[in-house]
């Protein structure tokens, strides 16, 4: 039998798993891990045709489960996500190695489950995005949501807490998702993509809509819409530093991964356009716009208001998901263009974020926004690291953030949507706010005494902060580079493909080129950096020699203003904070308690008579009728 | 184009956009002297101004990221004239388009918050943190008014924008066309200058002039050039949104004079708004005016 790439692909992830798993207890497991997700990603690279083409490569392997084949395949759009997936895994894994695992061991962490569930976790996702047919696809989901409790429940205590709550609503997701695949089986007659699509135009508005609603629900929840989004922010948070930064960087993705291949292009956009909502002007399309969009909204505003560097950060990967979805529902080529790249775009400096958090946790302990400040003498890589990385995540020139939203604005605009518009630009201002207040509080500001003393993080977690970084800019000044890919991946979901340069897009409603954008951005830093240093030179002064309104400021005089930092803006909104969704997800818990009290009650005080009674009665009727 | 033209342009973009900012500062300048009943500073004060702010013998700086903040602030608006058409020079501007002029415009803001940071000083950060809350206020009414302008072009090009005003005369006029959204358009830009009564984040007497409260000499100089040139982009793209650009040199100066000349005469005239005054008027009255506008538009 000659393997196919594929094949080797999933080979090569499983042999990653069982390295882990038996060699996990050992030295330098870490280092070979991360050279095994490097084979991984040599093979993802040997399969680079499938980023440019619409070309399919099979698996040797496939089932017949009761009529029902199994198969796994890749095309451009798995290859897409697998290529973020194994990248960011290698990246993640590769800054653990060494330095971080010592002392994530010396506190008690459990190393050999780290590597484990991390390589778990990719096994599962590469398996999923290879799924051949909807059997296969729930097989996958289920593993990635088992995976994923894995990796977030292991450190204990709070952390388990929000894994449970995760799994809880990742098993509600997976329920939903189980019955959308029982109704099309019902309308279809067979799980294979090609007998759905050509089943679609059969069916009935009601059974498209009850699809739309199952599927879009159940992936939605791994994704973090609204509003099955309150899971996810503390359960990426308090997983294990470089877990956080794979998790946050694609895990999530996997949910729109899923929406893609069943909503848009086993459905088709045409399709859900045409379900109107009655007695509104609104269909089935503009609904999941506007969930879209309140995903941007909502918690980007939440992210504003933590007080902790990681759960910022995790609440703005639920908030960005909304970008990814917004582009793909409206659908035109350049709205999935931008929607498609903000998914690669967003793994890069999300990936950088919380490695640069988590290097400041290494080297100080904390993360707690109002316990830090000036590091950025102590730190300047990483300070570095993060400040491209927030560039991105806030979508301004030069990083790449900005031409993934640039593309979702101008599909907005094109399409004449003012309102999304306006709700996808407010997005973004709440994310400026959130994101200075980040670096402002960790690395600018007054240095605390007891951090006159921390080094630099170590080159083992430096090197991939400082590749990721590389990525974020080189990616925003070329984004033809993952524009190609996102072009085929287009093609294959079946939307409109987008007319890519090197440098950005080229249309005649007005185009974007990069390359001269940054290009003149860096020249006019340059003539800054003349004007500047042209003039007399500058005295370099102590912290604390500084203006205090006539007081002298000494070493224990704390001088710096990092709590309620938006205190004006607070005024106004803070009154908007109303928790409705954890009142939603309240009094849905509490309805299920009572459910399950009644239910509990009537098994206690019935009596077997009553059993027997009923039981024959539902016989009896069951033969006559 | 040939190379060294649209070298020649990118150069000499910028060297206008100071040129003329700096008579902008003038002008402002002079304004508050009339209503002040003073006579006012000479012709070449702002000149004189920046040149003795880099030349001072106390340069007084907090670290590296100090420097590159004040480098940022004046680089980022050196960059973003070149995307902003004048007569008879397009510059780059077909290459980014007005959404990425507006996102170029907020690196200067990035820059100053970041250098002002570095100060350790908490008027700074509050100031910042104040002036990052009157971004979030009236850029919102601003991107309606973008929104609004670019969808009845039907194009985000400036330079496709401008001509299409010219081309239909006064009638094809933004702000006669979209009379709503020039009206909205110039609240937001008023706020967007930072003059009173937005002034929320310079604010001398709560916070001790904000992001200035440790900017000395050369600092406080780079500071001085990034407000020349944010007062001539934010005239200039006024005048190019609404006013119909300019034909001529003349037209176009006369334009971006008088439409500054508005904000600045209302600015001396009143105190201080709270922040979160300004932002309840920023999200009611402009944003109320540009989505009306913008409906008229669809």
């Amino acid at each position: 039998m000659i393997l196919t790439s594929l094949d080797e692909l999933l080979l090569f992830s499983g042999a990653t798993l069982l390295v882990a798993l038996i060699l996990g207890r050992g030295l330098a497991v870490g280092w070979m891990v991360t050279i095994l997700y490097g084979g991984q990603l040599l093979v993802l690279i040997k399969m680079a045709a499938l980023g440019y083409s619409d070309a399919t490569i099979h698996a040797s392997i496939s089932f017949e489960i009761m009529g029902q084949s199994l198969s796994w395949r890749f095309d451009a759009l798995s290859w897409f996500f697998a290529l973020i997936t194994v990248a960011s895994a290698l990246l993640s894994s590769w800054f653990s190695c060494g330095e971080w695992e010592r002392s994530f061991k010396q506190q008690g962490g459990n190393v050999w489950l780290y590597h484990s569930a991390m390589a778990l976790n990719v096994f599962t996702m590469l398996i999923l995005l290879a799924s051949g047919d909807l059997l296969s696809l729930f097989i996958g989901w289920e593993l990635v949501s088992w995976a994923g409790f894995l990796l977030m429940a292991m450190a204990g205590g709070v952390a388990t807490r929000a894994a449970m709550r995760y799994i809880t609503y990742a098993m509600a997701g997976g329920m939903a998702v189980f019955g959308g695949i029982a109704l099309v089986y019902v309308a279809a007659g067979s799980l294979q993509y090609e007998a759905i699509l050509t089943a679609v135009d059969q069916m009935s508005t009601t059974q498209l809509w009850m699809l739309v609603v199952m599927f879009g629900g159940g992936f939605g929840v791994k994704m973090g819409l609204l509003p099955f989004h309150l899971w996810q922010a503390p359960a990426y948070a308090e997983t294990p530093g470089p877990g956080s930064a794979f998790l946050g960087a694609i895990s999530s993705r996997m949910g729109l991964f899923a929406i893609l291949l069943v909503l848009v292009k086993l459905f088709g956009i045409v399709n859900i356009d045409s379900l109107k909502i009655p007695f509104t002007l609104i269909d089935a399309r503009d609904l999941l716009a506007w969930i879209a969009v309140f995903t941007i909204i909502l918690p980007t505003f939440t992210a504003m208001n933590q007080n902790d560097a990681r759960h910022l950060l995790a609440w703005h990967g639920i908030g960005q998901g909304g970008y990814m979805l917004l582009g793909v529902v409206v659908a035109d080529a350049m709205g999935g263009a931008g929607g498609l790249l903000h998914i690669f775009n967003h793994a890069t400096y999300q990936a950088a974020l919380f490695m640069a958090v988590t290097a400041v946790i290494h080297r100080t302990g904390t993360s707690d926004l109002n316990k830090l400040g000036g590091l950025v003498v102590r730190m300047p890589l990483s300070f570095m690291v993060l400040l491209v990385g927030i560039i991105g995540l806030a979508g301004l020139p030069p990083m790449n953030g900005f031409v993934s939203k640039w593309l979702v604005y101008r599909s907005l605009l094109n399409e004449g949507m003012p309102l999304l518009f306006l709700a996808a630009v407010i997005g973004t201002l709440g994310t400026i706010l959130s994101v200075y207040k980040l670096i402002h509080n960790i690395f600018l500001g007054q240095l605390r005494i007891e951090h006159e003393q921390v080094k630099e993080a170590p080159w083992s977690m430096m090197v991939p902060m400082l590749i990721l970084a590389a990525i974020i800019f080189i990616t925003g000044m070329f984004p033809g580079i993952p524009l190609a890919w996102v072009a085929s991946v287009q093609e294959v979901v079946g939307l409109p493909a987008t007319d890519y340069t090197l440098g950005g897009v080229e249309s005649v409603s007005g185009s974007l080129d990069m390359i001269w954008v940054i290009g003149v951005l860096f020249a006019g830093f340059g003539i800054g950096a003349v004007i500047f240093y042209s003039a007399g030179r500058s005295k370099r002064v102590h912290q604390l020699d500084n203006y205090a309104g006539g007081h002298f400021l000494s070493a224990d005089v704390r001088y710096q203003y990092s709590d309620n930092f938006y205190a004006g803006l607070m005024h106004l909104i803070g009154g908007w904070y109303r928790s409705s969704f954890l009142w939603l997800e309240k009094s849905v818990t509490s309805l299920v308690d009572f459910l399950s009290l009644v239910m509990q009650g009537l098994y206690r005080r019935a009596n077997a008579e009553f059993y027997l009674l009923s039981t024959a009665l539902f016989v009896i009727a069951w033969v006559v009728i | 184009m040939a190379p060294m033209e649209l070298i020649l342009e990118l150069t000499l973009m910028p060297l206008v956009a100071f040129l003329v900012g700096m008579m902008m500062v003038l002008m402002m300048r002079r304004i508050a002297a009339k209503i002040q009943r003073r006579v006012g500073p000479p012709l070449l004060q702002p000149l004189y101004d920046i040149v003795k702010l880099h030349s001072k013998r106390t340069q007084i700086s907090h670290g590296l990221i100090h420097d590159i903040g004040i480098i940022m602030a004046m680089g980022g608006y050196i960059a973003a004239e070149t995307l902003l058409p004048v007569p008879g020079m397009n510059g780059i501007a077909e290459k980014g388009g007005i959404i990425t002029l507006l996102y170029l415009m907020m690196i200067p803001s990035l820059g100053l918050a970041l250098g002002v940071g570095q100060c350790a000083n908490p008027n700074g950060s509050i100031g910042i943190a104040r002036a990052l809350t009157a971004m979030l206020a009236y850029d919102i009414p601003l991107v309606i008014v973008i929104f609004g302008v670019a969808y009845a072009a039907g194009t985000t090009n400036l330079v496709d924008i401008i001509a299409q005003q010219q081309a239909g005369g006064f009638a094809a006029w933004g702000a006669v066309e979209m009379p709503l959204l020039a009206i909205a358009g110039l609240i937001a830009m008023h706020a967007s200058l930072g003059k009173q009564p937005f002034e929320i984040y310079i604010a001398p007497a709560e916070i001790a002039t904000g992001p200035m409260v440790e900017m000395s000499g050369k600092y406080l100089g780079g500071l001085f050039v990034m407000q020349c040139f944010q007062l001539y982009t934010t005239s200039v793209l006024y005048v190019s949104l609404f006013l119909g650009g300019g034909s001529t040199w003349f037209d176009f100066l006369l334009k971006s004079f008088l439409v500054l000349a508005i904000p600045v005469s209302i600015a001396y005239l009143f105190p201080r708004y709270r922040t979160e005054d300004l932002l309840r008027l920023m999200w009611k009255w402009p944003v109320m005016l540009g989505l009306i506008g913008v409906a008229f538009v669809l």
